[in-house]
């Protein structure tokens, strides 16, 4: 007789878990990614087990993609670990908490209210556009 | 507190995990470790007897046995370990637990496929780049975690929840092991997703047949996927003209 799909269940959400408690603990970017992928383990087995429960194909496909996505994910993640290592020379996760720049300063001085018009007080008249200006001959004379 | 009593099964494994884990953690000053030990011995046995109950003792349950105490316990082991090359070779032997489990789920291609990508490929992988990026011994970020009482409570409890409701459904109904498979039931939709009894669940050949049949176009965009990512991982890799890797 088979092991129930249950028991099953429950070790893919232990090992799931377990993988979210390395993810959110530990402080080294490869532990992090290493347990990113553990947690894909624990999803696996969970989609194996329901795919042996009901006897179809689409669990295992499902694995199928979920492992093809778990190599192109690791091999970017080292990609991007090796140039935030180049970076700080580090592999510290608390280096790149903040990812602000230190001096923007997006507070900016809050601009005094404009008074009311007052819709019956007369506007300001300006001078026509288009005046023709004067030439003074003299300038005319000694710019050659 | 009377449903605390009555359902002791449930959180007992829960918070002795959670102390064992909180105690086994990297921390810098040197915590009770054989403690922490202890008291996850006592978490995983707990957890066997209490949310696995074994009907009987045929050789797959022993087997299941074996493979769940080797996948949980290297996941411990790897979540734990303060040098960061030892974690990615307890990762390895979880895989190896969770690939035996893959075989007991009748997914045998996909045993030696995870074995082959996880422990052969990515692992290794990891290996190099930790021998790239960390010259020294274990440095002082392996030693300390952050955020972990809130971490381990967290999950501690998220697995409570999982735990309780697959336990609320196994006390709704009977506990199933194999379904007979769904063409006997009902017909499919699609015709070439109708496994023979020569295409069974175990069976690679019923495995390429869903695979190509139904899946077609999920395979080749997981195909293209992997051409851009490679693509990707070419282009954002440092250069060893920007500096000294």
């Amino acid at each position: 007789m088979n092991t129930p799909v249950e028991h099953h269940l429950i070790v893919g959400t232990v090992l799931f878990a377990l993988g979210m408690i390395g993810f959110l603990t530990r402080r080294n970017l490869i532990l992090i990614t290493l347990s990113a992928e553990l947690m894909l383990h624990g999803v696996s087995l969970n989609f194996l087990a329901f795919s042996r429960l009901h006897g179809t194909f689409e669990g295992q496909a499902m694995t199928a993609f979920v492992l093809t996505v778990a190599a192109c994910e690791a091999g970017l993640a080292l990609s991007i670990v090796l140039a935030l290592y180049q970076r700080r020379k580090s592999l510290d996760v608390r280096l790149w908490s903040e990812l602000a720049e230190a001096e923007a300063d997006d507070t900016e001085p809050p601009v005094p209210p404009t008074p009311p018009v007052d819709p019956s007080a007369r506007l300001p008249h300006l001078a026509p556009a288009g005046r023709a200006p004067t030439i003074v001959k003299q300038e005319a004379a000694s710019r050659v | 507190m009377n449903w605390l009593a009555t359902e002791w099964a449930l959180w007992l494994p829960l918070v002795a995990g959670a102390v064992a884990l909180w105690l086994l953690l990297p921390s810098p000053e040197g915590r009770l470790r054989g403690l922490g030990a202890a008291l996850g011995a006592v978490a995983i046995g707990t957890a066997a007897a209490g949310w696995l109950p074994v009907e009987d003792g045929g050789v797959q349950s022993v087997l299941f046995g074996v493979f769940a105490v080797t996948a949980v316990g290297g996941a411990g082991k790897m979540i734990t370990d303060r040098s960061p090359v030892y974690a990615a070779l307890w990762f390895a032997v979880a895989t190896l637990g969770v690939c035996g489990l893959f075989v007991l789920n009748s997914a045998p291609f996909l045993a030696a496929a995870t074995v082959i990508v996880y422990a052969g490929a990515i692992v290794v992988t990891f290996v190099f780049v930790i021998m790239l990026a960390q010259s020294t011994g274990a440095s002082g970020y392996d030693n300390r975690t952050q955020n972990r009482f809130a971490a381990v409570v967290g999950s501690m409890v998220l697995l409570g929840c999982f735990v309780f409701t697959i336990q609320q459904h196994l006390a709704a109904g009977e506990s199933r092991g194999v379904a007979p498979l769904r063409s006997e039931r009902r017909p499919p939709a699609n015709l070439l997703s109708v496994p023979v009894r020569a295409d069974g669940l175990g069976t690679l050949r019923g495995f390429g047949r869903s695979l190509f049949g139904d899946y077609l176009y999920s395979v080749e965009l997981a195909g293209s996927l992997l051409l851009i990512a490679t693509i990707g991982a070419i282009a954002v890799a440092p250069r060893r003209t920007q500096g000294a890797l």
